[in-house]
C-alpha cells in the first residue's frame, strides 16, 4: 500500500508538472474565458432583443442589414407583396430595383444583394440566393406569407372584411407543456459535451498510460522498477494517478467555465443553450463523475496492459488499436441514438450493460430519458465488477509484458503466459 | 547473515532455462556469478528478487525463506535506464521511497550519495543532459541509497572511465566493509578476481564450477613455472622441449610433474639472472574459457 502510494504520487506529480499537461488546461481556460467574457467585452447583448412596452420587436435596421429584392411584374402586387415581406421579413433591408433580372443576379453574385424573389403572381415566385445555406428559411417564410395574402385576397372577395380575415387567419391557439420526464432538447445540448468530454478524456488518458508504460519499457526503466516494485501496485498508482489527473483538469475547465459564466450571467441574458447548459441538475454530474471514473478504469487499464506488451512506444499505436476502435464504435452508436431522439432503443438498452459501452450509453440514457434507478444499479454494479475483473487480469497481463522485449508478443502468448503466471 | 539459493529450477515455455542452481553467499564478501550471454545469470537475478517465482527450489536467508519485506535488495542491472526527462533528485528520491524509505530519509540519502560519487552539481539536471558514465553512477545510487543488505551489480564497470572505475571500487569496498552482501556478475574478469573471494559459473542453466576463487587457481596442477628474465631467448634455447612464449611475453615452462618444481626453479636461478619466477596459476579468464567455451563442458569439478 506504501508502494501504491509512492507511485500515485510520483505519478500524478509528473503530470502535474507536464508543461503540456499544463499549457493544454491553461489554454482551455482562457478559451472558455474568452467565450464567456465575449458578450460582455464586445457589449452586444445576445440573449434575445429588447422589447418594447408595446410587445412589439424594435429592429434597427441600417446599413449592416442584408438586402432582399423583390422583382414583381404588376406594381399593385409589387406595393402588397412589399408591406407583406417587410413585416415577415423585419432584419432584412427590402429593395425593389428597377434593374432588370440579370443585374440583379449579379449584385447577389457579388453580395451586394443577398437573396432575390422574382414574382410571377402571387402564388408563384424563383428565389435566388448566392449560397443556399442549410438553415435558410426564407422560402418557407415568404410560402406563408404568400398564402395567407392570397387568402385574404380570396376572403375579401368572398365579402368579409380585410380586418376579419386577417383575424381569422392569425388565430392563435395557445398550449402549454406539462413534461412529466426529462426535457430532450433542454438536455441535448449538455449530454452531448458530456458524451464528448468522457470520449476525449478516457481516450487520451487512456494513450497516455499506455505510452507511459511503453515508455519506461524502452527506456529499460523498467529493469529497476519491476524488481523495487509489484507489478500490481505499479499499474493501480499508474492508472489511478491519470484518472486524478483527468479530473483536475475537467474540474479546472468546467469549474473555471461555470466560474465565468456566473461573473457574466446579467451579459448572456435568457441565451438558451448557455443557460441550459449551465442548468445541469446535480444528480447528473454526479452520475457523469461515477461514468467517468469507472470507464475511465476499464479502458485505461486495458491500455495499460497494451502498453505493456510493446517495446517500442512506436509499437503503441497499432497494438491499441482494436481497444480504440472498440470504444470509437460504442460512441458513435450513442451519438445516433442521441441525435435520432430515441435514446431508449434496443442497442442503448444493451449497450448500458456491457461494461465497455455503459459509462456513455447509460449515462446518455439517464440525462436524456426516465431510467428506472434499479436499471443504472444494475449497469453499475456491472462495471465496478468488471473494473476489478479487467483490474486482476491487466495486471496479470502487465506483470508478464514488461519483462518481454523484442517483438510483440502475440494475443495467445500472453493469455498463455498469464494464466502460467 | 547467509543468501543461499537451493536447486532453482525455472523454465520459460519449452525453453528450460535454470536447471538447478544452488550457491550461497554470506555477509562481508562478494561473489561473483559468471556466465557467458544468455547462461542463465538474469533470470537467477530476477528470481533472488522475486520478480518471478521459480518452479522448484528456494531462495533462503540464514536457512529460512527470504522475507522480501524484512530484506532489502539494491540492483544495478545491466540493461541501464531511468527516466530520462526527470530530474536526478526526484528519481533517486522516488525509488528509494519505492524501497520503504520515508521522504525526508530519502532526500539525505540520495544526497549522500551525489556527494559520495561527486555528482552534486548535477542534483537538479535532467538526467538525459549527463553523459553515459555519469548516468550510470546515477544508476548506481538508486541499488545503494536505501541501504541494502543484499547489493546486486550487474556488469558494474562497463562504460566507466578509469577514474570512475577507481571510485567505484572504493564503494564497493566499502560496502562489503559495511558487512553486506555483495553479488558481482560481470564479464570483466580483473574486476571478479580483486573483489570476490567465492565464484560460481553458470552455464546453460547449470553450475558448473564453483567455490573459493583461491582454493579454484590452488587445485589446479601446478606443474607450470613462468619467468621473466633478460636472457629469455637463451632460456628458450636450453630448454627448448618443454618451454615456449606465452602471448605476454613471458616464458612458460611446463614440467614432467609438479615435484619438480623446486629443482627446475633452483636449476634457472643459478644459471641466469631471473627477473621473475612463479609457479603458473589459472587466471580467472582461463578458467572461464575452459568451463563455459565449447559445447556443453561435463565433468563438474565443485
Amino acid at each position: 500500500m506504501n508502494q501504491f502510494g509512492t507511485i500515485l504520487k510520483f505519478e500524478l506529480l509528473s503530470y502535474l508538472k507536464n508543461k503540456t499537461f499544463l499549457g493544454i488546461t491553461i489554454f482551455l481556460v482562457v478559451v472558455i474565458a474568452a467565450v464567456m467574457f465575449f458578450p460582455r467585452v464586445s457589449g452586444i447583448i445576445i440573449g434575445g432583443k429588447d422589447k418594447d412596452s408595446s410587445g412589439q420587436e424594435i429592429v434597427v435596421q441600417d446599413e449592416e442589414s442584408p438586402v432582399m429584392a423583390i422583382l414583381a411584374k404588376d406594381p399593385v402586387q409589387t406595393k402588397l407583396v412589399y408591406d407583406a415581406f417587410s413585416a415577415s421579413f423585419p432584419d432584412y433591408r427590402i429593395l425593389l430595383p428597377t434593374d432588370g433580372l440579370s443585374d440583379v443576379k449579379e449584385q447577389i453574385i457579388s453580395g451586394e444583394i443577398e437573396c432575390a424573389f422574382v414574382m410571377e403572381n402571387l402564388t408563384s415566385y424563383t428565389y435566388y440566393v448566392n449560397n443556399l445555406n442549410m438553415y435558410d428559411g426564407n422560402t418557407a417564410i415568404a410560402d406563408e406569407t404568400l398564402q395567407n395574402l392570397c387568402r385574404i385576397d380570396a376572403l375579401s372577395q368572398a365579402g368579409i372584411s380585410q380586418e376579419t380575415a386577417a383575424e381569422i387567419l392569425s388565430l392563435q391557439i395557445n398550449h402549454e407543456t406539462e413534461n412529466l420526464g426529462v426535457d430532450q432538447a433542454q438536455n441535448y445540448f449538455y449530454t452531448y459535451i458530456m458524451i464528448m468530454v468522457l470520449y476525449m478524456a478516457i481516450l487520451l488518458y487512456g494513450q497516455m498510460v499506455a505510452t507511459n508504460v511503453a515508455t519506461e519499457k524502452s527506456s529499460r526503466a523498467m529493469e529497476l522498477l519491476i524488481t523495487s516494485a509489484k507489478p500490481a501496485s505499479m499499474m493501480f498508482g499508474k492508472v489511478i494517478a491519470s484518472c486524478l489527473a483527468g479530473i483536475i483538469q475537467l474540474v479546472a475547465v468546467f469549474g473555471s467555465a461555470y466560474l465565468f459564466y456566473n461573473i457574466n450571467k446579467s451579459t448572456w441574458g435568457n441565451n438558451p443553450i448557455i443557460t441550459s447548459l449551465f442548468d445541469m441538475p446535480l444528480y447528473l454530474l454526479v452520475y457523469m463523475l461515477i461514468f467517468f471514473v469507472l470507464g475511465f478504469f476499464v479502458y485505461a487499464f486495458l491500455y495499460g496492459a497494451i502498453g505493456s506488451t510493446a517495446s517500442k512506444v512506436e509499437d503503441i499505436n497499432t497494438s491499441v488499436m482494436p481497444l480504440t476502435f472498440l470504444f470509437i464504435a460504442a460512441f458513435f452508436a450513442v451519438i445516433f441514438s442521441m441525435s435520432s431522439g430515441n435514446v431508449d432503443n434496443m442497442v442503448m438498452k444493451v449497450c448500458s450493460y456491457i461494461p465497455f459501452t455503459s459509462p456513455m450509453a447509460m449515462f446518455t440514457r439517464i440525462a436524456m430519458s426516465t431510467v428506472p434507478f434499479y436499471e443504472v444499479a444494475i449497469s453499475i454494479v456491472i462495471l465496478i465488477l468488471s473494473v476489478f475483473g479487467i483490474g486482476i487480469i491487466s495486471a496479470k497481463i502487465y506483470r508478464v509484458g514488461v519483462l518481454l522485449y523484442g517483438t510483440t508478443p502475440k494475443f495467445r502468448a500472453i493469455i498463455k503466459a498469464v494464466r502460467k503466471a | 547473515m547467509k543468501l543461499e539459493l537451493t536447486n532453482i529450477e525455472k523454465s520459460f515455455g519449452e525453453k528450460e532455462v535454470l536447471k538447478g542452481i544452488s550457491f550461497f553467499a554470506v555477509s562481508g564478501e562478494a561473489f561473483g556469478l559468471l556466465g557467458r550471454n544468455g547462461a542463465g545469470k538474469t533470470t537467477t537475478i530476477r528470481i533472488l528478487m522475486d520478480v518471478f517465482p521459480a518452479e522448484k527450489g528456494n531462495v533462503l536467508i540464514d536457512g529460512a525463506p527470504i522475507n522480501y519485506n524484512e530484506i532489502k535488495i539494491g540492483y544495478l542491472p545491466e540493461e541501464r535506464g531511468l527516466y530520462p526527462k526527470k530530474k536526478i533528485i526526484d528519481q533517486l528520491v522516488y525509488f528509494a521511497a519505492l524501497h520503504g524509505m520515508k521522504s525526508k530519509e530519502a532526500v539525505k540519502a540520495a544526497d549522500y550519495w551525489l556527494e559520495r560519487l561527486d555528482m552534486t552539481q548535477y542534483r537538479n539536471k535532467r538526467l538525459d543532459t549527463l553523459s553515459k558514465g555519469n548516468q550510470q553512477k546515477i544508476q548506481l545510487i538508486t541499488a545503494l541509497a536505501h541501504n541494502p543488505e543484499i547489493v546486486i551489480l550487474d556488469e558494474p564497470f562497463s562504460g566507466l572511465d578509469p577514474v570512475n572505475a577507481m571510485l567505484l571500487k572504493d564503494v564497493v569496498k566499502e560496502e562489503i566493509a559495511k558487512g553486506k552482501i555483495v553479488l558481482f556478475s560481470s564479464h570483466q574478469m580483473s574486476y571478479i578476481e580483486e573483489f570476490c573471494s567465492n565464484i560460481a559459473i553458470i552455464n546453460q542453466g547449470e553450475i558448473v564450477l564453483k567455490g573459493n576463487l583461491h582454493d579454484i587457481k590452488h587445485n589446479y596442477t601446478r606443474d607450470k613455472l613462468i619467468l621473466r628474465s633478460d636472457r629469455e631467448d637463451e632460456i628458450l634455447s636450453d630448454l627448448k622441449d618443454i618451454s615456449s612464449r606465452t602471448e605476454t611475453g613471458e616464458v612458460l615452462i611446463q614440467l614432467d610433474s609438479p615435484d619438480r618444481k623446486r629443482e627446475m626453479m633452483q636449476y634457472l636461478t643459478e644459471k641466469y639472472d631471473i627477473d621473475e619466477l612463479k609457479v603458473f596459476e589459472p587466471s580467472l579468464n582461463d578458467i572461464f574459457v575452459e568451463y563455459t567455451g565449447g559445447e556443453e563442458k561435463g565433468g563438474e569439478k565443485e
